[in-house]
């Protein structure tokens, strides 16, 4: 790494081989190929939308891999719809659920 | 006697399986122990060329299964250990000529008569990979420092997991201390939080791992150079002995100008 990488901040090669690999693994394990991801991306917001309102530009789809066990983590911000009082919640940020959670 | 069989993998090729095993066939034999190493690449044999036992082979595995010859008759010893032991395999047939099951029926009738058998697996995770996982106890992976074989380091942890042969033991081979001190390289540190897996050994990069190959004597049989150590090191883990893991140093300026001393 030269002085020049470093005084710009610029990545090691061995950090950016650490993070590429990373994020290969967590696919690789998961046997979904990251273009896959989009597509259920694309799916949910559908299905969900028909239903509720969501911020489709926020909704998150990832992979997690813990020891032996992956999941699918989805996270879908909920926009309020403030002309209905039925639901309860009327006023606030959207409604986001935590990953994990 | 109930022998260990120990299977050598790693996906990738040319990652050092064949090294490995070799060494810490001759480690363990220079323990004491009675070992018999296993080629388990058909069609693309090596161990015995990397063992310098090339030329005494007469019959091989597939032989035996075949019914030409008695298992024994197979069995090539190395004079260079007490009780260390060569079964080849045959170089001009394919995978398909030994089943997973005949490798199991292999190892069974060797289990009374030895401490370790050492099982060099082909690289691929096809039928090769899985003759030689089958009679497995133990598992050791082995990796080089590079996102590659890391890779596919842990798509045959998992293989070896949903056969039930887990956990895998890591083999970090030719690590460059230098180039990791400069962030060139994966670090032991980084391959374990990729790919959170037991460690049994780092075997440092080495210049005699290449002559001592050329001439057929696997450093560990008496090399004192820090490939050697680490295998024994790795043989001595096998045995059940708790000897803690050496990160690899890189030399020092005057060790770089005296040569290296350990």
């Amino acid at each position: 790494m030269s002085f020049f990488d470093k005084l710009f901040g610029r990545k090691t090669s061995a950090e950016t081989a650490k993070q590429r690999l990373r994020f290969v693994l967590v696919h690789d394990r998961a046997e979904i190929p990251p273009g896959v991801l989009a597509l259920i991306k694309d799916d949910i917001i559908a299905v969900i939308s028909r239903r509720v309102n969501i911020d489709r530009d926020h909704v998150e789809v990832n992979v997690t891999h813990e020891d032996t066990e992956s999941k699918l983590l989805v996270d879908i911000p909920l926009i309020p719809n403030i002309n209905n009082t039925q639901t309860g919640r009327v006023s606030g940020t959207p409604a986001r659920r935590k990953p994990g959670s | 006697m109930e022998g260990t069989v120990v299977t050598i993998t790693s996906g990738k090729g040319g990652v050092g399986k064949t090294t490995t095993t070799a060494n810490i066939g001759a480690a363990l034999a220079m323990l004491g122990k009675k070992v018999i190493v296993i080629d388990g690449d058909i069609g693309l044999r090596n161990l015995d060329i990397v063992m310098g036992l090339e030329n005494r082979i007469v019959y091989d595995v597939v032989d035996y299964l075949e019914g030409r010859c008695r298992l024994r008759q197979a069995l090539i010893r190395d004079k260079r250990a007490p009780e260390l032991y060569l079964l080849p395999t045959a170089q001009t047939r394919d995978k398909s000529a030994v089943s997973p099951e005949q490798m199991v029926q292999v190892c069974d009738e060797l289990r009374a008569e030895a401490d370790f058998m050492l099982i060099d697996s082909p690289a691929g995770i096809e039928q090769g990979f899985q003759n030689a996982l089958a009679p497995a106890n133990k598992v050791l992976v082995v990796t080089n420092p590079e996102v590659s074989s890391v890779r596919d380091a842990d798509r045959v942890i998992g293989l070896v997991e949903s056969k039930e042969k887990g956990p895998a033991h890591l083999v970090i081979n030719r690590l460059v201390a230098a180039r990791v001190k400069k962030q060139e390289m994966l670090s032991t540190q980084d391959i374990m939080d990729v790919l959170s897996t037991d460690i049994i050994g780092i075997v440092p990069e080495d210049e005699s791992i290449l002559s001592s190959t050329n001439r057929g004597m696997p450093v560990a049989f008496n090399g004192a150079s820090p490939a050697a150590s680490a295998f024994r090191d790795i043989a001595r883990r096998l045995c059940g002995e708790d000897v803690p893991l050496v990160e690899p140093k890189s030399p020092s300026w005057w060790q770089k100008l005296f040569g290296r001393a350990e």
